[in-house]
């Protein structure tokens, strides 16, 4: 009676929205551009140079020379490894302290779950930037604590997001099923709920780390990120501002480099939304 | 009754795009209704029932097209029919009730305005006129204060009222043709049989036919004219009721009324069921379609596709179909009747279980302390005494809200009981904690109801049950992946079967291996938490016919939690009745089943629905419905509010005394032995009296 097996799963599109696509071919070149810089880029991206000070974009410096004579483009190529390694790692560390922490919440008694969450609310409560700077005012300012000050202020949205993925997972009886047969609580946690939560999650990573570039970015202008004279594009940024009427290209080439990337991931991360998510597919089994 | 019929399908076809290319929903359906006919259209899900409801009403999503057929509605054709006409008719001329009535209200609306929305749209009613049609509409399918309650919004109502409502609203402006899907299906079994008798007596005082959808042949029996039995897309049989469920002529319909546990005397027998199930759509079966799992297959049947044909007074799709009475024995109940219901000491003895759960927290002002804050709570199982012998099985009986389910997960530990105390094998295992508990989990599994929600979908079957093993101690790999297989083995499973995901899988193969890892720790004691009520029939006795199978085996003793009283009395040795978190009786089943029995044993009794035709009709005795807002009652007799036979304030103020007519039968009641032995003699239609 078993030989036949039926499955009526309508399965999913193999071909995904367009969105999908672009945005991953957008982040994929970024990401190859990061990866190869120091190859690819025309000049060293600290070579400074006197004679060749504030030159507008040329066949020599294709996006120009910013106020010591270095190449803005080589600058901007090694800047995106920058912008990347903040993007991932302050998502990376985020999801490293909030997943945990909104599993335990989502599935542990009222009390715990209460301790978590108003904590979560406390953390809510200061915006980011001030967040960030209180943690980064108490030592010197360097990429990887900024890295880390972006990372805890995604934390409590994080919290938030595996605490209400793991509430609707809990009720499932399969996670009984588990506690019948004695497992323990973390077994529960990571090999039962998170499997299942992985796509929610996944989703949110990618929108995530937008944010975090951006985040990450403003607090370099501030000064309390990368230090000179790293090609941080928020540092460039910030560095360039007195030429932005005299050489504006200085501030142009990271800025639209980062509003390409931005726009890269979102694509990327909506696109797979709506690949991942069965209620945005119009296929339904009769 | 008029020649041409109200509604003609015929050689309907209806297809649903998929990625790997068009899926035959429907083949070539034909079937007709008269005016003043009810017609049922049976099969099990994935038949494409509901797929016809939805065509008839112009309602199929983009995803499907009607490759051929008509629609014919007092001669003109549906499928080619202009939006706006189609859009007079339905609702207007053609109606529709659909099976959730807590889906299919708006919550943020009131029901008054639900109901009269059709007027509005289709005869173009003012507000305050279609208002008092609906008033009177309210009254007509009983529903009680029918003014008030225009106002009252869905979530305040109970679900056999919001189904009122929603028959109400289908018929508010008269139609000829009301097109039911499954609309008893969400409910109770006491709520269904009022819901029946009242469409019963709309369709005789309307002369309204109906085209009835349902998986419940019992359903059918009680309601319909013909039936029309549908299987894979395909009408496999069509006839008179009397005649379909007598004498079926498909080996399929045969096989369905095989499958129905009966409440009846001879128990312990094994059912039935239908072999193999339901071909994947778009992977049709050559020849006959039935053939895979029909048990008088021949040759012939595996080439030879299988055509519509009329016999005696319907038509049936099968050859071999003026044979079928000769092999009524080979179908039948399989199997003699086995074992003796267990004996010796309790394996598990609940005394005085309470569990109460806070319903939130409200200051209350005034009082001696001027402020305090008072608790509210809501009883779910309210000192519940039982016991289970090695090798028994209990079933436990209730409706939506009795308590039973919490029950189950108390003993087995999973909730935490706030009174009382679980012994297990002697030990006390109420507050056990560390090795104890752990010992006592391996002794003591659980079976839940929902075959998709009872298996992690992210992992292999072998690995889920597996993971059990690993739990019980160390065990080589070899070892491990024996077990596994013969685990999935003594359920009727091959090996192979430890490398599939559970979407891969049936609901009835899903709901084997939830058996097979609650069987991995060697348990004494399960507890079914309505192992079968998400199952088609079919399957349903398959699971059925395995769970009594693995108890004369291994010696297991069951809590069979169900709804569904012919279910619990083909299996259980021993009955129990559960409402509003209380055991009103409990015995033997076959005391149970006859006289003398608890008032609400008696409503459940003659509320099943039943497919033998033999019998008579039972007088239905209706249990008064909610009223608006009532609750369980919390002092005397917690079912005096219902309680068909309420002697008086008694039944209000006293908790009920234990009787016991038999040796281990006991019944909790006010009423004297003596007057419970006789039905009661008036059935209160409660709904129309309570005030």
């Amino acid at each position: 009676m078993v030989d036949v097996i039926s499955d009526t799963r309508v399965k999913r599109s193999r071909r995904g929205p367009l969105n999908l696509w672009l945005g991953l071919a957008i982040t994929g070149s970024i990401v190859a551009l990061a990866l190869l810089a120091p190859v690819i880029a025309p000049y060293p991206f600290d070579e400074m140079s006197i004679l060749t000070r504030l030159k507008p974009p040329s066949l020599a410096h294709w996006f120009g020379t910013d106020d010591f004579g270095r190449d803005v483009f080589s600058r901007t190529l090694m800047g995106a490894q920058y912008s990347l390694l903040m993007g991932f790692g302050a998502t990376l560390i985020s999801f490293a302290i909030g997943v945990p922490l909104g599993l335990l919440s989502g599935y542990s008694s009222r009390t715990v779950d209460e301790a978590i969450m108003r904590l979560m609310d406390i953390l809510m409560s200061f915006p980011p930037i001030l967040l960030g700077l209180l943690i980064l005012t108490v030592t010197p300012p360097s990429l990887s604590k900024a890295m880390i000050a972006v990372g805890i202020v995604y934390v409590p949205a994080i919290v938030r997001l595996a605490r209400s993925v793991t509430l609707e997972i809990a009720q499932e009886e399969f996670i009984q099923a588990a506690k019948a047969r004695d497992d323990s609580t973390a077994y529960i946690l990571f090999r039962e709920i998170l499997p299942n939560a992985w796509p929610p999650l996944i989703v949110e990573a990618g929108l995530r780390v937008t944010f975090a570039i951006l985040l990450g970015a403003a607090f370099s202008f501030l000064g309390m990120g990368a230090q000179p004279p790293s090609s941080d594009w928020g540092l460039m940024i910030s560095d360039a501002r007195p030429y932005l009427e005299t050489a504006p290209w200085i501030v142009l080439a990271p800025g639209i480099a980062m509003s390409l990337t931005v726009i890269g991931i979102n694509l990327f991360g909506d696109g797979l939304r709506q690949a991942l998510d069965p209620r945005l597919n119009s296929s339904k089994s009769g | 009754m008029n020649d041409e019929p109200l509604l003609k399908v015929e050689g309907l076809s209806v297809a649903y795009a998929s990625p790997g290319g068009d899926v035959a929903a429907l083949q070539d359906v034909s079937f007709q209704v008269a005016k003043g006919e009810a017609l049922a259209l049976v099969g099990e899900s994935g038949s494409g029932k509901s797929t016809i409801a939805l065509a008839v009403l112009g309602l199929l999503g983009a995803e499907a097209t009607i490759r051929s057929g008509q629609i014919l509605y007092a001669g003109k054709d549906l499928t080619n029919m202009p939006a706006g006409e189609l859009g007079r008719i339905r609702g207007n001329r053609v109606s529709m009730v659909f099976q959730d009535p807590f889906g299919t209200l708006n919550p943020g609306m009131t029901v008054g305005r639900q109901a009269a929305e059709p007027l509005i749209r289709h005869q173009g009613l003012a507000r305050d006129a279609a208002m008092e049609r609906v008033v009177a509409a309210f009254a007509e399918v009983g529903l009680p204060r029918p003014a008030e309650l225009v106002t009252s919004y869905p979530h305040q109502l109970s679900g056999g009222m919001q189904q009122r409502i929603l028959i109400a609203a289908a018929l508010i402006c008269e139609p000829d043709l009301i097109i039911l899907d499954e609309p008893t299906t969400a409910l109770d079994v006491t709520i269904e049989a009022q819901i029946l008798d009242l469409l019963m007596e709309l369709r005789q005082r309307r002369n309204l036919a109906m085209l009835f959808i349902t998986h419940n042949l019992g359903v059918v029996n009680r309601i319909c004219d013909r039936v029309c039995v549908l299987y894979a897309g395909h009408v496999v049989e069509e006839g008179p009721k009397n005649l379909t469920l007598r004498r079926p002529r498909h080996p399929y319909t045969q096989g369905l009324l095989g499958a129905i546990p009966k409440i009846g005397p001879e128990r312990h027998g094994r059912l039935s069921p239908i072999p193999g199930h339901l071909p994947a759509p778009g992977n049709v079966p050559k020849g006959c379609i039935f053939n895979p799992r029909c048990a008088y297959a021949l040759d012939r049947c595996q080439t030879e596709p299988q055509s519509l044909r009329s016999m005696d007074g319907g038509s049936v799709r099968c050859w071999r179909a003026e044979d079928l009475p000769k092999f009524r024995h080979q179908a039948g109940v399989i199997g003699e009747p086995s074992r003796s219901p267990g004996t010796g000491v309790p394996l598990l003895d609940v005394k005085e279980m309470r569990k109460t759960y806070p319903l939130g927290r409200r200051i209350k002002l005034g009082g001696p302390r001027l402020v305090s804050i008072e608790r509210r709570d809501v009883n779910a199982v309210n000192g519940v005494t039982l016991r289970v012998r090695a090798g028994e099985v209990l079933g436990l009986v209730g409706e939506s809200g009795s308590g039973k389910s919490t029950l189950g997960r108390c003993i087995v530990r999973l909730v935490d009981t706030t009174d009382g105390q679980i012994h297990f094998d002697g030990k006390d295992v109420t507050h056990a904690r560390g090795d104890a508990l752990h010992k006592f989990r391996g002794d003591v599994q659980i079976i839940f109801q929902n075959p998709a929600s009872s298996l992690n979908p992210r992992r292999r079957v072998g690995a889920t049950i597996g993971r059990s093993l690993d739990l019980l101690g160390k065990i080589s790999k070899q070892d491990r992946q024996a077990r596994i297989e013969e685990l999935l083995q003594s359920v009727g499973l091959p090996p192979y079967f430890a490398e599939r995901f559970p979407h891969q899988l049936s609901g009835g193969e899903r709901q084997r291996v939830s058996i097979a890892r609650a069987l991995a720790s060697n348990p004494k004691f399960i507890v079914c938490d309505e192992p079968v009520s998400a199952l088609d029939v079919s399957v349903q006795a398959t699971v059925l016919n395995l769970l009594s199978d693995l108890r004369d085996k291994l010696q297991l003793a069951y809590l069979f939690i169900s709804h569904d009283l012919s279910a619990v009395a083909h299996i259980a040795d021993r009955i129990a009745v559960m409402y509003g978190g209380v055991i009103f009786e409990q015995g033997p089943t076959a005391a149970v089943l006859s006289r003398p029995n608890h008032p609400y044993t008696e409503a459940l009794l003659s509320a099943v629905p039943t497919v033998d035709l033999t019998l008579p009709e039972p007088e239905r005795i209706a249990l008064r419905d909610q009223s608006l807002g009532m609750k369980v009652a919390t002092t005397g007799c917690r079912f005096h509010t219902r309680c068909p036979r309420k002697i008086g304030a008694i039944c209000e103020t006293e908790a009920p005394p234990l009787l016991e007519p038999s040796e281990g039968h006991w019944i909790r009641c006010h009423l004297p032995l003596d007057v419970l032995a006789y039905p009661a003699t008036v059935t209160t239609d409660g709904d129309r009296k309570i005030a």
